[in-house]
């Protein structure tokens, strides 16, 4: 198990990260989303010992990520970097070699992740005549090198094309299948709901909420109640008790209800404004639950 | 399920491969290039042109007419003892000799050298060759009356010359030496220091020191980079100091050779201890900032330092006894560049070499340090510029 226990950081009075908690099992993708300034990037760095934290751990297999243990992760910063003026296949043997690797693995190691994500043709360029997607594929090669153990990926799929986005997607299910528990996060989540097995959303540096997306759903589902009466006249169900409108377009409204609340009483209301064409629970997308999770809660305001 | 997996690299192991990277990157880099070959050929240049001045100085050429055999042989020797160099032609008479001279086959004609009359013929005057033309003339007609009048040549007395101590003309060679050695430091302390800053920025600028940072601790990272091009530059100087022993001792241009070895090798010295020196601080210094544009402003105080330490070293070649060469011979910094021109002018004593030597290790010693704590905390700032006091603040990763 790839493990982040009740990591804690503040910048001065900033508190970036509040106990920050979840798990990662080998061989399954951890999707990790967040608003923008959520933590995800210093909960990263974190792991690759990058950032100190103030309190918490990062554990691989039960033994804390350190120097020699983050040799076997394969990182992907959201800040890309490579040497620009060095060539593709040298840069990539060299960050293999950095990890351990011997000269001929690594140059091995270089070359067949150069022909795996395309980059064949360019082995012999600078990085900086490549264009930005190839760029973006030097730099996954880059972590996928050293024949890493666990993949921590910042941002992987930013900047890239659909078909580079299949490419990645594809590679990355493969190390999945080789048992390499991957974790990578993303503001793309019909991405993540695609390829991950596990989702977690960070706000306000903490979880608010982790765990199988279809789990999530379960969770959430039930709550929501998707109404469509064409012929009702705007803000018709604003007055139900127990109701909260998530959204409402041309009739076609979204409904949250508290816990205890009568759908049967809501479907009545429905029927009194005139026809009902659809009425029925139902599943949120990652999208929704997202939303619904990195909502500020109503009386509390962030430091 | 990692049997088969990569071992985990020691300190040494990543230093070494930073160090090769540096290496291999900057041996096909073509300012690096430009400028070894420039220096070469300054170098060999400069020796060309002293071979020319020292041999270069063309004889002059004396037409002499109807010689006895006597008067040519004895102006080579005149001409010989007081440093000009002179040949002599043989012409049959003096029409002939009015001639070569109107000709400019020749630079001045001698005509009845050994009569009652001798005259000079020559177009532009040239007081050296004349003092020698008239010393040879006047130096056979005293012989030929000595002899006449039976006076024993053999027995007059001769002055034997004995040079004393150090003082003398092996200084000003050695001196020479030390000078073209210094500016051969500076030009390669201010270009690898240069190579390290830049190398740092580059880091920085392109973001890659985040994926380098995962591997390895800042001061592995750093001392890679300082080890891997100070070799290079090593191996610059050695080559430099090679080429330079070598001609001057082909085309003959030094005295002492054992003196110029000497004088070279305390240079080569030098540099690995200045270079130890510039390159942990211009490092740091660079560390401070992201981009390449603000290196410059950066790396101001330590460049004008080296260039203060250049200019007091060509001042302590003509007084190097003086308060300011003498002082500024202990100052870590610019010590590298004073003391060796002091030591080949004679101006300092071992004890003196020894104690410089201590203070530039003491102050090496304080620049890693220093410089670690700042590098690291300064390394992953990739905004703007850093204060050197907050990245000492900063948490050390």
């Amino acid at each position: 198990m790839l493990e982040f226990e009740g990591l804690h950081k503040s910048y001065g009075a900033n508190r970036v990260l509040d106990g920050v908690s979840f798990a990662v099992a080998p061989g399954s993708m951890f999707g990790f989303c967040g608003s923008n300034g959520a933590g995800k990037t210093t909960t990263m760095r974190i792991a690759m010992g990058l950032v100190r934290a103030d309190g918490g751990e990062v554990r691989w297999q039960g033994r804390p990520l350190d120097q020699a243990l983050r040799r076997r992760v394969g990182y992907m910063p959201e800040e890309r970097g490579l040497y620009p003026k060095m060539r593709v296949g040298e840069q990539l043997a060299y960050f293999a070699r950095l990890h351990g690797l011997d000269a001929a693995a690594a140059a091995r190691a270089a070359e067949h992740w150069a022909d795996r994500l395309g980059l064949a043709e360019r082995r012999r360029s600078r990085v900086e005549e490549l264009s930005l997607g190839n760029q973006q594929r030097v730099q996954l090669a880059a972590a996928l090198v050293s024949r890493p153990e666990v993949l921590i990926l910042d941002e992987p799929f930013s900047g890239l094309d659909p078909v580079g986005v299949d490419a990645l997607a594809e590679a990355l299910l493969e190390q999945v299948r080789g048992g390499v528990p991957v974790v990578f996060s993303s503001h793309q989540l019909d991405l993540v709901e695609r390829l991950c097995d596990a989702v977690g959303i960070l706000a306000r540096g903490s979880m608010v909420a982790a765990g199988p997306v279809a789990e999530l759903r379960r969770r959430e589902s039930g709550r929501l109640l998707r109404v469509v009466v064409p012929d009702a006249p705007p803000g018709w169900a604003a007055g139900l008790p127990g109701v909260r409108v998530v959204s409402e377009r041309a009739g076609d409204t979204l409904l949250q209800l508290a816990p205890g609340t009568d759908d049967q009483a809501v479907l009545a209301a429905a029927l009194r404004t005139g026809r009902v064409a659809h009425f029925a629970w139902r599943e949120p997308s990652l999208v929704e639950l997202f939303r619904e999770a990195v909502a500020e809660p109503a009386g509390e305001v962030a430091a | 399920m990692t049997s088969s997996g990569p071992r985990t690299p020691g300190s040494a192991a990543l230093v070494r491969l930073v160090a090769a990277r540096e290496v291999s990157s900057r041996i096909r880099d073509k300012n690096f290039i430009i400028s070894s070959v420039v220096i070469l050929l300054l170098l060999l240049g400069t020796m060309a042109f002293q071979v020319a001045v020292t041999s270069g100085d063309q004889a002059s050429r004396v037409a002499v007419a109807a010689d006895d055999g006597r008067l040519g042989p004895a102006i080579e020797a005149q001409g010989e003892a007081v440093g000009v160099a002179v040949e002599v032609v043989d012409v049959p008479d003096e029409a002939a000799a009015r001639d070569a001279v109107e000709a400019e086959e020749v630079d001045a004609a001698l005509v009845g050298g050994i009569g009652p009359a001798p005259e000079l013929l020559l177009v532009d005057r040239a007081p050296a060759l004349e003092a020698v033309v008239g010393g040879a003339v006047s130096g056979l007609a005293v012989s030929d009356r000595l002899l006449e009048a039976g006076v024993d040549l053999q027995s007059l007395p001769q002055v034997a010359v004995t040079p004393v101590g150090d003082e003398g003309e092996d200084d000003g060679q050695r001196v020479v030496v030390a000078i073209i050695g210094v500016v051969v430091l500076y030009g390669l302390l201010i270009l690898f220091a240069q190579f390290v800053a830049q190398g740092v920025v580059e880091e920085k600028a392109s973001r890659v020191v985040e994926l380098l940072l995962a591997t390895m601790r800042p001061w592995q990272l750093l001392a890679g980079k300082i080890l891997g091009l100070g070799l290079l530059g090593l191996g610059q100087i050695v080559v430099i100091a090679a080429v330079g022993v070598t001609g001057a001792l082909a085309f003959d241009l030094v005295d002492v050779p054992g003196e110029l070895i000497g004088t070279v090798a305390a240079v080569v010295a030098w540099f690995v201890l200045g270079y130890a020196f510039y390159a942990c601080v211009f490092a740091v210094a660079a560390s401070l900032v992201t981009r390449q544009e603000d290196l410059g402003s950066v790396l101001m105080p330590a460049t004008v330092l080296l260039v203060v330490g250049f200019f007091v070293a060509i001042q302590a070649a003509g007084d190097p006894t003086g308060t300011l060469a003498t002082v500024t011979s202990f100052v870590p910094g610019l010590s590298p560049l004073v003391m060796p021109v002091r030591r080949a002018a004679g101006g300092a004593a071992g004890w003196e070499v020894a104690l410089a030597v201590v203070l530039m290790l003491a102050a090496i010693g304080l620049a890693v340090r220093l410089g670690g704590r700042v590098y690291a905390g300064a390394l992953l700032r990739t905004s703007g510029r850093t204060k050197v006091r907050e990245a000492l603040r900063a948490e050390g990763i």
